[in-house]
């Protein structure tokens, strides 16, 4: 069956980044009079160079956010949306994914940045699987694929039905804090993606491969099993997280941190203030994480309550990672960044990441 | 000094040793897993041969080993003791390195010194077909190899994924004259109940374990073999110590340190044994004995020392020994011989009273020491001999630092010319470092029921 994608690019995306602005919000002009070139345009080009041509139906944006490209490539394509002028801005990105979410597309193949994957998200949700194509120079929103290279040999693979879905963070930076060099990224929501299911080894290099919701559903299980005791456990956000919920039988709040005590839900979606407040009453506490976003960020992207001082109350020791194997392949090393250089430095070296039922791995922890 | 240090066939000893003799206390007795009583001979007898009973429960300090077994032994026996010269070299160390080379025999490990004894008493007691389960293959080629000297049949269950994606050893198998059926499979009623839950089933070593003992208590013709953890297999893989004792003094050294890789702990314990009398007996109080084995599935450092179930299907006896739990799935690291939940009963009494020691490895580090050991001595070992090769590697360093001359022996039990995409694996950097997270499944056991 023929495949709908629709297909988007922010042909400003990028553009900030190459004359030191750090992202392109709100500073479009600037960058131009700076002597900023289109990044998006040429990064799509790639893509699309290398994305074998049946098995589906290109939807569109007019001029530069698609049409213009596609028409270059010899793509068939229809456009379903028009921007009302070449200066495009984060509007035509959501009236855009309306219209592909009215058009029930397949997939959103898309070209920009975490704010246009923020922007696309806040439409689309989990609703429509999303592939990014990276414009920019460092993502942390794992929707998209490392390079335009390899984003096109996963779209291919999605046209063929060879990939299944997993949940990928879509991160929220803001770009105003962050040309200021505070890098304030937050977790904006869990869209979904298509991926290639990690590897996983077999007793003399037998490989084979387990799905990404099958591992979350193991190790959830897993922490159903250690999570008897009486100490509280302050549980980050997440879907692998989420699962250890579910296992529970309890509802999690999806970007915020929980507290659980006896497997019973002790509070919600806790600030930092009502996690330290909930720390003077329990002694006997751990911090369960997931790392967060494209780079792996255990601490410091995303999970920003359970803040420098709340680890340290809690302490090191008691840290428990949970991560699937999958997320673990896509990233060679685990993040910190607590904004505290002595914690992050205890934090950093070799740890034993929960990656399945009582089963770990040992991945390294940077500072960041 | 000679690089190989050989006996003549006349000089292969000629009695097992049975370390029972010398421990200073008997081991539990193993439970019926069905009565939880003591298990008797009779509920063997529907599986085992009793010459290999009555070895499980003897107390002699030295069994014969019958000529036919001592002179198919020769086809590889005595087998090499290696000074590592070129080893030693590449790590500059003042320490001397040895090493026994089992994989000298046909199947290419230290399997058959126990096949080719089971094989030989069932035969005596006029069976003539064996039954067992492989995971990876080592075994099944060492029973198929055995029972094809004694004209046997022999019927492996080979775990389906293995079957499927590793053809070599099976071709082996069958080449050797067994048949060899993928597990779970239809021709038992385990298998047949494992197939209607789940048709795509790719099996694993307890699905196996239950095949092959149904076949065996089902057939009047037919007996069981395992090729571990039982102190008949332990006893009969005594030849590669006592083998290398005689090495030593006719060079004059002794063992300072002895290294081996446990999974089940037969080879191991094989090697070692012979050694450990003399702790026992105060002749050699100071040698150290370490047990090597993976991070992933640590048994004798991260286990409890409990009574516990042999096998997941939980039809063997429950014996007491260190164990992650007989339902625990070790994670799927290269070493796949390693990967078994349990060990040795008779180790794992030795370890618990602190006479031999264990160490636990990651598995990049692991072959990162047997790629420097095919570099320099040229044998590629096994995933699984790579552990002791490691630890080995890095006593020879300490000494290094120390200066001490120390004498280091390792059991190397066999070769990797089936693993050859394990270390093709490694040198692309796609091998994990499992490890199992000990404190946490303490945790969870701490409210479950108790075997005991």
């Amino acid at each position: 069956m023929m495949k709908k994608i629709g297909f988007l690019v922010n042909p400003i995306a990028g553009m900030g980044g190459f004359v030191g602005l750090k992202g392109t919000d709100g500073v479009v002009d600037e960058a131009v009079e700076r002597g900023a070139k289109p990044v998006a345009p040429v990064r799509a080009g790639e893509a699309l160079d290398k994305v074998d041509r049946s098995g589906f139906m290109f939807f569109c944006c007019a001029g530069p956010m698609g049409a213009e490209l596609l028409e270059d490539g010899g793509f068939d394509y229809d456009i379903v949306y028009e921007p009302a002028s070449r200066k495009t801005t984060g509007d035509d990105t959501v009236n855009a994914c309306r219209v592909f979410l009215e058009n029930e597309m397949d997939l959103i193949f898309f070209c920009g940045g975490d704010g246009t994957a923020r922007d696309i998200y806040s439409v689309v949700g989990d609703k429509i699987p999303l592939l990014g194509i990276p414009a920019g120079v460092k993502m942390y929103s794992g929707v998209f694929a490392v390079n335009p290279r390899v984003s096109a040999e996963l779209f291919n693979r999605f046209i063929r039905g060879e990939l299944d879905l997993t949940d990928a963070e879509v991160m929220d930076i803001d770009e105003e804090k962050y040309r200021s060099n505070v890098l304030d990224s937050r977790l904006y929501g869990i869209a979904r993606v298509p991926y290639e299911k990690a590897l996983i080894q077999h007793p003399k290099s037998i490989f084979t491969s387990e799905s990404d919701d099958e591992c979350k559903r193991r190790i959830a299980l897993f922490a159903f099993e250690f999570m008897h005791d009486d100490s509280l456990y302050i549980v980050g956000a997440g879907s692998t997280t989420k699962a250890v919920f579910d296992a529970l039988g309890l509802k999690k709040t999806l970007l915020g941190v929980d507290a659980v005590k006896k497997r019973v839900v002790v509070a919600r979606d806790l600030s930092e203030k009502e996690l330290l407040a909930l720390l003077d009453e329990n002694p006997k506490t751990r911090i369960i994480v997931s790392p967060i976003g494209a780079q792996g960020f255990v601490f410091g992207r995303g999970n920003q309550q359970i803040s420098s001082r709340v680890i340290r109350r809690v302490g090191v020791k008691n840290i428990i990672i949970l991560a699937t194997p999958s997320k673990l392949a896509g990233t060679e090393t685990l993040l910190v960044d607590t904004g505290d250089r002595e914690l992050d430095e205890e934090l950093s070296g070799y740890t034993n990441i929960i990656c399945n039922y009582r089963m770990g791995q040992r991945k390294n922890i940077l500072s960041f | 000094m000679d690089e190989k240090i050989l006996l003549s066939e006349d000089e292969m000893p000629k009695k097992w040793y049975n370390i029972q003799a010398d421990m200073k206390t008997p081991l539990d007795p193993p439970l019926h897993p069905g009565t939880m009583e003591p298990a008797t001979p009779d509920f063997l007898k529907a599986i085992f041969p009793m010459e290999l009973i009555m070895q499980e429960v003897s107390q002699e300090k030295h069994i014969k080993i019958p000529e036919e077994i001592r002179d198919i032994y020769r086809l590889w026996r005595p087998s090499p003791l290696y000074r590592a010269f070129k080893l030693e070299k590449a790590l500059k160390t003042p320490a001397k390195i040895f090493y026994k080379w089992e994989g000298v025999s046909p199947p290419g490990s230290h399997k058959p010194n126990t096949a080719v004894a089971q094989a030989y008493y069932n035969m005596k007691e006029g069976i003539e077909r064996i039954s067992t389960e492989t995971g990876a293959g080592q075994w099944g080629s060492a029973i198929s190899f055995a029972t094809s000297l004694f004209d046997m049949e022999c019927t492996v269950y080979m775990v389906k994924i293995s079957y499927e994606q590793k053809p070599y050893r099976k071709i082996l198998m069958k080449e050797w004259g067994a048949d060899c059926i993928a597990s779970p499979s239809n021709v038992t009623q385990a298998g047949r109940d494992i197939l209607a839950k789940d048709p795509d089933s790719t099996g694993s070593l307890g699905i196996a374990i239950s095949e092959a003992v149904e076949d065996a208590a089902t057939h009047d013709n037919t007996n069981y073999s395992l090729g571990s953890v039982l102190n008949h297999v332990v006893l009969h893989q005594t030849i590669i110590g006592l083998e290398a004792k005689k090495q030593f003094a006719s060079v004059d050294e002794y063992p300072d340190v002895l290294y081996g890789c446990v999974g089940g702990g037969s080879n191991f314990c094989g090697a070692v044994f012979p050694f450990v009398e003399d702790k026992l007996t105060g002749k050699k109080p100071d040698t150290k004995v370490i047990a090597c084995e993976p991070m992933a599935c640590p048994t004798l450092t991260k286990g409890m020392y409990a009574y516990d179930f042999g096998d997941t299907a939980k039809m063997a006896p429950i014996v007491k020994m260190y164990t992650l739990g007989h339902d625990f799935v070790p994670p799927p690291i290269h070493a796949g011989g390693l990967r078994y939940h349990g060990n040795a009963p008779l180790l794992c009494k030795l370890v618990n009273e602190g006479v031999i020691g264990a160490q636990a490895y990651h598995q990049n580090e692991v072959f990162e020491a047997a790629s420097l050991f095919s570099k320099t001595e040229g044998f590629l070992v096994a995933p699984e001999t790579a552990h002791c090769v490691k630890a080995t590697i890095d006593e020879a360093l300490r000494c290094k630092e120390t200066g001490e001359e120390r004498v280091i022996f390792f059991n190397n039990s066999g070769h990797g010319h089936f693993d050859l995409a394990s270390y093709d694996a490694y040198h692309q950097g796609k091998l994990i470092d499992y490890e199992y997270p000990a404190e946490l499944v303490k945790q969870a056991l701490a409210n479950l029921p108790k075997v005991e």
